[in-house]
């Protein structure tokens, strides 16, 4: 683990992966916190991507001189499922260069997100500090002291530099990123009424019909059940090809949502997995994973020795 | 029949409509009826007709010709028939090739002609392609590509038998849906089918495409990667889904196509522009007309 002194939030930035954590109670914090981090990034010309929900996004620009500098993006949309964030934020540093310094404002839980989802973004949290270790990446992520307590809780766990606008310290409760992924294995509810489809590879066809007409019989739009057969098809094959040959597929209505689970006895050895753009030609890679994050408004991984979960949740809108 | 090179096609194109069926039976009754039908159509024609055997003794099939009352022995001993081992003729060689296969009926026909007859007609038994033989793989591909590269273009008729007692049902499905003209007996739909086009050169696929009908997949996307024709389209109004992978191999194969334009899609479903919108690199290679 790195171990840092008092850090300064903004000026003199070293050229190295930088990931505080910014608590703040009021707008005013906010716009100190996160406008000095903004404006030093875009003096500095860094390549600059603020992803925040999207009613902060009009006050920082009017807060950041140059803003037409900076990359905004609306994280209730881009990040509604948090297991796409990782993706998005590698894209764009990656598409920075190797020598641009990079800065990002990361905003991933807010204020009326589940716990689960909460759960799945301090995974994303954690693992962004394998994904950008040894990077010049500044990724500053704030976080509302209105938000529960485990939630703050776990933001000292997975930024190694927390602070407020005033002053940034090591975190003394920093963890390593893979112990971090395996508390957030929470247990996963088990559902009241679940259709359940065993499949084989001869069995994929089938259970892919039966997801779609549950589906269309359960009132998803078609545009959204275009999302969750490709997510369902991807996450079945990968079963067949990777997790033992074969799975079960549930599916269940829950509040507002359909719910598809795929049970294997697959592993998922890295956690990073699907988490970057993959080659679309590419058979190995987590193609299969990402599009799953991508699709899906909520993807819960449950890795455990005895096999792989997944919960694949789609809002009924 | 003799092995030779490719021959270059003729310009032109015949109807090709009915010419290229795919015959499916479970028993030697069903057997013996579907070759009566095909030989006494050709006689009747002015045809050569050719039979390739697989697992059928050739004696057998003059005898069941017998049987139904044809002159086969006459046939043969005029050269209008012959039955042959496909072992020993165009499996005789390193395995299967399809373009091999293809140029073989150019030349076939050519004979056929010289000799005076209208055309050519041929029985193949298909149960090779269940078996270890090299090249069997490209089975499939070879059916999709022929309405096309051969059919379209030469006085042929051919019947594919499928014996249901000697390759698995499933792969019976793909096989036969390979054709645009079934006889024999019905067979269940597999999961994903794909096709030739009736009247242009490309493929239609329908159903469900995922891992579990890679092969289909594979073998439509050398389909389309070998064809002969400058334009290729893919026809796909009745495709449920289709995976990534599947959306991938096809546009390797249109990536790989010597100079031609990108593969048309026709009728491109959800999943196909909902993939394409996630992985745009895909969609310089395939051109989504009616978008």
């Amino acid at each position: 683990m790195t171990t840092y002194g008092p850090i300064p939030a903004g000026p003199g930035r070293q050229a190295a992966f930088y990931h505080p954590a910014l608590f703040y109670g009021t707008e005013e914090e906010y716009l100190d916190g996160v406008g000095s981090f903004v404006r030093d990034a875009v003096s500095q010309e860094h390549s600059v991507l603020v992803a925040v929900p999207g009613p902060s996004l009009p006050l920082l620009r009017e807060a950041v001189e140059g803003s037409e500098h900076v990359r905004w993006v609306d994280m209730h949309q881009a990040g509604r499922n948090p297991g796409r964030i990782l993706s998005m934020l590698q894209e764009f540093a990656d598409q920075a260069g190797e020598h641009t310094q990079v800065s990002i404002v990361g905003e991933p839980i807010w204020v009326g997100r589940t716990p689960a989802e909460a759960w799945e973004a301090t995974r994303h949290e954690a693992l962004i500090n394998l994904a950008f270790d040894g990077r010049p990446v500044s990724i500053l992520c704030p976080y509302d002291t209105a938000l529960p307590e485990e939630v703050l809780a776990q933001a000292y766990r997975t930024h190694p530099v927390v602070g407020d606008p005033g002053a940034y310290r090591a975190s003394s409760r920093y963890t390593d990123p893979h112990e971090v992924c395996r508390d957030c294995d929470m247990p996963l509810p088990e559902p009241q009424d679940a259709v359940v489809v065993p499949f084989g590879e001869r069995g994929l066809a089938l259970a892919r019909d039966r997801a779609d007409r549950w589906a269309a019989a359960a009132g998803l739009s078609p545009a959204s059940r275009t999302d969750w057969l490709l997510a369902i098809g991807e996450a079945t094959s990968n079963s067949v090809r990777h997790g033992g040959g074969r799975g079960t597929l549930r599916m269940w209505r829950a509040d507002g949502e359909l719910v598809a689970e795929i049970r294997d006895e697959g592993l998922l050895a890295d956690p990073l997995t699907g988490r970057r753009r993959p080659d679309p030609r590419a058979t190995t890679g987590g193609r299969g994973v990402w599009i799953m994050h991508q699709v899906c408004d909520l993807v819960e991984i449950r890795a455990a020795a005895q096999g792989l979960v997944l919960r694949l949740h789609m809002r009924l809108e | 029949m003799p092995r030779a090179g490719r021959t270059a096609a003729p310009p032109g194109r015949v109807p090709s409509e009915g010419r290229h069926s795919s015959v499916v039976f479970s028993d030697d009754r069903q057997w013996a009826e579907h070759l009566a039908v095909f030989v006494r159509a050709g006689l009747g024609k002015g045809e050569r007709i050719l039979y390739f055997a697989d697992t059928t003794a050739p004696g057998r099939v003059l005898r069941a010709l017998t049987d139904a009352g044809i002159d086969a022995e006459g046939a043969v001993a005029r050269g209008q028939l012959s039955v042959s081992a496909a072992a020993q003729t165009y499996l005789a060689g390193s395995g299967f090739d399809p373009d091999e296969m293809i140029g073989l009926w150019f030349d076939a026909t050519r004979e056929a002609s010289a000799s005076g007859y209208r055309g050519l007609r041929a029985v193949g038994e298909m149960s090779w392609g269940a078996r270890g033989i090299t090249g069997a793989d490209r089975l499939l591909e070879y059916e999709l590509r022929i309405h096309e590269e051969v059919f379209a273009h030469l006085p042929l008729t051919a019947w594919c038998f499928y014996d249901r007692r000697l390759m698995c049902d499933e792969y019976v499905s793909v096989l036969a849906d390979a054709h645009l003209t079934h006889r024999g007996e019905p067979h269940p739909g597999p999961a994903l089918r794909v096709s030739p086009l009736v009247d242009r050169p490309g493929l239609l696929m329908s159903g469900s495409a995922g891992y579990d009908t890679r092969d289909a997949v594979a073998a439509a996307a050398a389909a389309l990667s070998g064809a002969a024709a400058p334009q290729m389209e893919l026809d796909l109004a009745a495709l449920r889904h289709i995976d990534a992978a599947s959306l991938a191999l096809l546009a390797d194969a249109a990536a790989g196509r010597r100079d031609g334009p990108p593969l048309k899609v026709r009728q491109a479903p959800s999943p196909v522009r909902r993939l394409l919108q996630l992985f745009p690199e895909l969609d310089s290679v395939v051109e989504v007309v009616d978008r």
